[in-house]
């Protein structure tokens, strides 16, 4: 089974030039452009890893993420920021609400990214086979 | 595709970026350095330079372009060819996008001294009208979003700029799609008063906050209440301008009961 990624980013060319080296790799992508209906469908899909905007239309990704700490169901999924606005008040927030990761998408060069997303995903692995053999 | 014409197309991307990032330059250093600008979702009218708030705009496309490019000739063999069509595809977008915007400047520093002109010729703004609704269907129908286009038939052919109506129409009917939820609907209807012709773009939107209605033909503004939908904020002002050098006005009501209603008028000139 790959493994599913949930990339959530409205901006079309963004998500053009992210996902294409992720599906390289072999990861299943899911995009979602609309920042209302991400919590839901992020709950309902169970992915792996969570690359998360900020500005959405609907709801922003920084409350997204508050969201997705609260809920007993997504607590513990990796989710990495990738957005363009590095703000100290951006980033401090990201982390105090429990992101995993703040990515600039000018600071990346696309090709780059799936490295990123494994290391996440490895340490999930790890975690994972802990957890199982506590 | 093979690598050579890859390399060749990047290579003329990136020259009309070196070209445009030129332009935008010069532009921006030419005009006022002191424009105002008013803030997202707030009356305050701050004094800011153009340049940093468009240098800004541009990062987004440019940065798209870079990374399309850059997977492009780092993948050129493993890349499948609908990915090769996406990444090229994208390129064309982005960097339209960043055409769109060099106009955009390049309108604004001619407005704001005193040198923009409109070339009048003998039109239909039925026809005109028909075209941009034409255009626009297919991005209303993947928006899920009717679109209807009325034109009187008492108008006669008059004198105004087609192409540059043609862009306030573009302009306010990818807002009103653009701020539309699914199974909303658009309507576009054009008729003569008097000696004008009045043209009304109409959506079911989330409408525009009272308070801000004032501050919607400004530079940079974008209202509160657009839900991080992205633009530039320039479209409104040119579209303004470019009316009223025909001797026009624009103005927004609210569509009730609920929506916003664009609507500008240009005298019928058939001498």
């Amino acid at each position: 089974m790959p493994k599913k990624i949930m990339f959530v980013e409205d901006d079309e060319g963004f998500y053009n030039i992210f996902s294409v080296p992720l599906k390289m790799k072999g990861y299943e992508i899911i995009r979602i452009a609309d920042g209302s209906s991400a919590v839901e469908k992020i709950i309902t899909e169970t992915p792996d890893l969570v690359l998360l905007d900020i500005v959405l239309p609907g709801t922003s990704g920084l409350d997204i993420l508050k969201e997705l700490r609260e809920r007993d169901e997504t607590k513990s999924t990796v989710v990495i920021m990738l957005t363009n606005f590095g703000s100290d008040e951006n980033i401090s927030r990201a982390m105090e609400y429990g992101a995993n990761d703040y990515l600039m998408k000018y600071n990346i060069v696309p090709s780059e990214l799936p490295d990123k997303i494994a290391a996440y995903l490895g340490e999930c692995q790890e975690f994972a086979v802990k957890m199982t053999e506590s | 595709m093979n690598q050579l014409t890859l390399l060749n197309i990047l290579i003329i991307v990136e020259a009309v970026l070196l070209l445009v990032l030129s332009l935008v330059v010069f532009s921006s250093t030419k005009g006022s350095p002191k424009e105002k600008k008013v803030v997202k979702g707030d009356t305050k009218v701050l004094k800011e330079d153009f340049l940093p708030i468009i240098v800004h705009e541009m990062r987004s496309p440019l940065s798209i372009i870079n990374g399309a490019a850059d997977l492009l000739v780092k993948n050129t063999n493993s890349l499948s060819v609908e990915q090769i069509h996406t990444l090229l595809n994208q390129i064309k977008v982005s960097s339209t996008t960043m055409l769109d915007m060099v106009g955009s400047i390049l309108d604004i520093s001619k407005m704001e001294s005193g040198r923009f002109e409109i070339t009048k010729k003998m039109s239909s703004i039925s026809l005109v009208l028909g075209d941009e609704c034409s255009y626009f269907e297919p991005l209303a129908k993947i928006k899920d979003v009717g679109l209807e286009c009325t034109s009187n038939v008492d108008i006669p052919d008059f004198n105004f700029d087609p192409d540059r109506i043609k862009q306030v129409l573009n302009n306010l009917i990818s807002n009103a799609i653009k701020f539309s939820s699914e199974k909303g609907k658009v309507t576009i209807n054009a008729r003569k008063e008097g000696n004008k012709c009045i043209i009304e773009v109409c959506d079911v939107g989330v409408g525009i906050p009272k308070e801000e209605k004032q501050h919607l033909f400004q530079k940079f503004f974008q209202a509160s209440n657009q839900g991080g939908r992205k633009g530039t904020g320039l479209g409104l002002f040119i579209s303004k301008g470019i009316v009223e050098a025909h001797g026009g006005k624009i103005w927004a009501e609210d569509n009730e009961p609920k929506g916003t209603k664009m609507i500008f008028q240009i005298p019928i000139d058939t001498n």
